[in-house]
């Protein structure tokens, strides 16, 4: 079976609002500087929770900044 | 608090505890290492009170949890392994090793069980039943 992979713009996103710091977004969003790189460089794939959280706090839906490549 | 004053706060505290606890059980205060380790708990949640950043996430949490499962799978894997040689060779020519080889055995045994009630009061909490 194929491994599924979530790919996200979060760094698009980033700079497109003003060039927001990681550490900006890490505290809207109620995480660590460090799970925004992780999540940046696609090593890590965030929860539910934290993915609304940070599509929220860009003010667009789930899929404008997660993508799902099966 | 930033979270590298934060990072520096802990690392002094372990190396004080390390420090307290190195000094005080070769000098006889076998008494020291428990109320050390409380106080650093205890300040440990004062400093940590102090931070506006996130300290912990879910992220370090999925760590945790891959490096515990680890741990713990090797650790019983090993201690099974080498429980079982000793209680070989305890039959043979060293008798000696046979409490040995059984405390590392039932160790063995004993967090197999705590894992499997774990497993089954976490099953029960999050679910999964047909």
């Amino acid at each position: 079976m194929p491994r599924a992979r979530i790919g996200n713009c979060i760094r698009r996103l980033r700079f497109e609002r003003g060039e927001m710091t990681q550490e900006e977004l890490a505290a809207r969003a109620g995480c660590t500087r460090q799970t925004i790189i992780a999540l940046e460089q696609g090593k890590y794939v965030p929860s539910i929770e934290l993915a609304f959280k940070i599509a929220r706090t860009f003010g667009v839906t789930l899929e404008e900044v997660f993508q799902y490549e099966a | 608090m930033s979270y590298q004053t934060y990072r520096l706060w802990k690392a002094l505290v372990v190396i004080i505890v390390a420090v307290l606890v190195g000094w005080a059980t070769p000098a006889g205060y076998a008494w020291v290492p428990l109320p050390a380790a409380a106080a650093a708990v205890v300040i440990m949640l004062l400093i940590r009170r102090g931070v506006k950043e996130v300290v912990v996430d879910e992220r370090i949490y999925d760590i945790a949890r891959r490096a515990a499962r680890m741990a713990f799978q090797a650790g019983v894997l090993a201690m099974a392994l080498v429980g079982a040689t000793l209680l070989a060779l305890s039959y043979g020519d060293y008798p000696h090793l046979e409490t040995a080889g059984f405390t590392m055995v039932y160790t063995a045994a004993g967090l197999l069980v705590i894992y499997l009630i774990s497993y089954a009061c976490y099953s029960r909490k999050l679910g999964g039943k047909e």
